[in-house]
């Protein structure tokens, strides 16, 4: 290249500016880069700051979270305390800890309070318990409401260890005893933020043991209603029974006439039948007299000693009357039976029964007071009345309505049992054409001690006691009732 | 403005009028930056402007022109910068939808203050695309050179022209790009 002197002189002037332009440039960039570099520093240190501050708060709401998962768990107090104890120690890097119950300043169960160690570990150590306890104001009466911080060169007692923090606080529980809760630290200084996190769990750790004594309290009511409802079991059975005592003695008049019938026929027959044997005797006698005296003993002569003493008429009469006093014995045997079995306490266990034959047997017992104006009507089926069921208790309840519906007829009428056949149950009405009742009988008809008959004839348990009787047959009563026209009793057994 | 734009003008210049030039138009324009311009700093828009205006009147060339030939001419450079990635498209069209979806997001993550044109595609065919290029800076002709220093480099022919422009009075700039 050609160039004279202005045009090198030009051409340097531009390169000289070109490199001005260009050192500015680097000193620019350079700037630039230091900002950079400052800015990322800056960053990195703020984002190490974070994520301190995240992992923190992370240990927190782990430490939070589990607390909360204990406090709900279904552990006991103790177990919940010594969770609490290892989980907070750990939180909050404590040395050591332990939990212990006071009742009026005075320790509970001493000998069993283990320290914590800050390797996760338990040791038994009553000497540090009692030594470290002495620093705890066990007088005071209020439970803290939050964690207490002090340090433990305050503290006059002699520890091997260099403890430089005391953390506790404690809580109430039931008869005057308090629950302590301490740690020891070993650090130089007791962070804040700890503290806000531990008091938040003291929080959470406060409900839980409220929770579990609330608990303490309901299960001891729950087996105090257990023991009431049992020896209410136990009283409805006797009730049960003594009101069939008692109606048995309104029946036994009725009864002991049914069973005195047969007896004075009985009697009766057996003094006729007593002389029947005499006269058999005095035509032995006189046989042997014949015999005896060489008198010819024929035909004619037995024939005439028989006619004497109607013999054809001692001996038909005598196999008629046995027959009678057969049957009426039978009458009388079946009669007691069926006492029995209406009387007999029992145990509650249910068989296959017919409720053709249990209300035969209720009839039976409560003839007496049927037999003369009523005319009554079996008609359930032997077969297909089968139910599973206790035959005394539900004889009882038959006999109840029969006799109930006795009274609604005074003057007389018909007593029906009928039966409807359900898919699966069985309904067996007890219909009587008596009196009826009102709606507002018909409302109490099932109240204890709820009469309609005068004083001293009926207890006013009989209807109740059926009621709990059918109640535990899974059977249901229902009472359709009309004033002046009569009552009809409606019970649903389910069928086996 | 990002600095690596008035970098790269800067290399245009001296590589098309030398120097001399470069230096010529510095000394008029009187810039504040001095024309010391490095690619880690941002600059005035007016700056690229001030200096166009100038080359428009000593080089008696259309503003179009000069935005275009520069649009052109910067594509590979910028191409070479760009983050990887951006390599593996091959077509045209393709190459312009990656601009809005990939290439623009990653800018954005390197420089969170970047304005960056909006690209509203409103046709394609095989051979035809046509998108609304938004931008306050109104730099569509540089925008068209951009497109064909594209097509240079992806080995394309095509013609890029705008059925729609705010510099000709109308309300938006459309680019029409058709491959022959």
């Amino acid at each position: 290249m050609n160039l004279n002197n202005d045009e090198y002189a030009k051409r340097i002037a531009v390169l000289e500016r070109k490199v001005a332009r260009e050192k500015k440039a680097r000193n620019l960039a350079e700037n630039q880069l230091e900002k950079y570099s400052l800015e990322i520093y800056e960053t990195n240190q703020s984002l190490q700051k974070s994520l301190a501050f995240s992992k923190r708060k992370q240990a927190e709401l782990a430490y939070l979270g589990q607390a909360s998962i204990e406090v709900a768990s279904e552990q006991s107090l103790n177990e919940l305390m010594a969770q609490t104890v290892s989980l907070t120690g750990k939180f909050a890097d404590a040395a050591c800890g332990f939990y212990l119950v006071t009742d009026r300043s005075e320790f509970v169960d001493k000998e069993n309070v283990q320290v914590w160690q800050g390797d996760n570990s338990w040791r038994s150590d009553i000497d540090f318990v009692m030594q470290t306890s002495q620093v705890l104001p066990l007088n005071q009466k209020e439970p803290f409401e939050s964690w207490l911080v002090s340090p433990v060169d305050d503290v006059t007692f002699e520890c091997k260890n260099d403890y430089k923090w005391i953390t506790y606080t404690n809580f109430s529980l039931l008869n005057n005893r308090v629950a302590w809760i301490v740690f020891f630290s070993s650090a130089e200084y007791i962070d804040e933020e700890t503290l806000y996190v531990l008091e938040t769990s003291r929080t959470h750790l406060l409900s839980g043991i409220r929770k579990r004594l609330t608990d303490v309290k309901i299960l001891k009511r729950t087996v105090q209603l257990q023991d009431t409802v049992s020896s209410l079991e136990q009283a409805k059975r006797q009730l049960v029974q003594s009101e069939k005592m008692a109606s048995l003695g309104q029946l036994a008049a009725g009864v002991a006439h049914e069973i005195n019938n047969p007896i004075a026929f009985i009697h009766s027959n057996m003094q006729v039948l007593q002389d029947y044997l005499n006269d058999y005797k005095e035509l032995d006698t006189q046989i042997r007299k014949y015999l005896a005296t060489d008198q010819i003993f024929d035909q004619a002569a037995y024939d005439s000693l028989c006619e004497s003493i109607e013999f054809s008429y001692i001996q038909e009469d005598s196999e008629l009357l046995l027959n009678t006093n057969l049957e009426g014995l039978d009458r009388v045997k079946e009669i007691v039976e069926n006492l029995k079995s209406f009387s007999h306490a029992g145990d509650q266990k249910f068989s296959e029964i017919s409720l053709y034959e249990c209300v035969e047997a209720a009839l039976k017992i409560a003839w007496n007071s049927l037999k003369y104006d009523h005319q009554v009507e079996n008609n359930l089926d032997v077969a297909d009345s089968i139910v599973l069921g206790n035959l005394g208790q539900l004889q009882q309840v038959f006999v109840n309505l029969f006799i109930n519906s006795a009274h609604a007829m005074e003057g007389g009428g018909q007593l029906s049992i009928s039966q409807t056949l359900l898919p699966d149950s069985i309904i067996v009405h007890v219909t009587d054409c008596g009196s009826g009742m009102d709606q507002d009988t018909v409302n109490k008809l099932f109240t204890p001690f709820f009469t309609t008959k005068p004083v001293g004839v009926g207890t006013g348990l009989g209807l109740s006691i059926s009621y709990a009787i059918l109640e535990a047959h899974s059977a249901t009563i229902e009472v359709d009732s009309i004033l002046g026209k009569g009552t009809t009793f409606n019970i649903t057994f389910p069928l086996i | 403005m990002k600095g690596i734009v008035f970098v790269k003008f800067n290399e245009f210049v001296e590589e098309l009028w030398g120097e001399e030039f470069w230096d010529e138009l510095l000394d008029e324009a009187e810039l504040t930056s001095e024309g010391a311009y490095t690619t880690v700093g941002s600059y005035d828009d007016q700056e690229l402007f001030s200096l166009i205006t100038l080359i428009v009147e000593k080089k008696s060339i259309s503003s179009k022109d000069a935005q275009f030939a520069f649009g052109k001419w910067v594509f590979k450079e910028l191409y070479n910068a760009a983050p990887p990635g951006v390599h593996d498209f091959k077509d045209v069209f393709e190459f312009l939808h990656a601009v809005q979806d990939f290439i623009h997001i990653e800018v954005k993550k390197l420089n969170p203050d970047a304005l960056l044109p909006e690209f509203e595609f409103l046709s394609e065919s095989a051979t035809q695309l046509s998108f609304h290029y938004q931008s306050p800076r109104k730099l569509c002709y540089f925008c068209e050179g951009l497109v064909r220093g594209l097509a240079e480099h992806t080995e394309q022919k095509v013609i890029v022209t705008q059925s729609e422009c705010e510099h000709e009075g109308d309300k938006r700039c459309v680019l029409e790009v058709e491959k022959i």
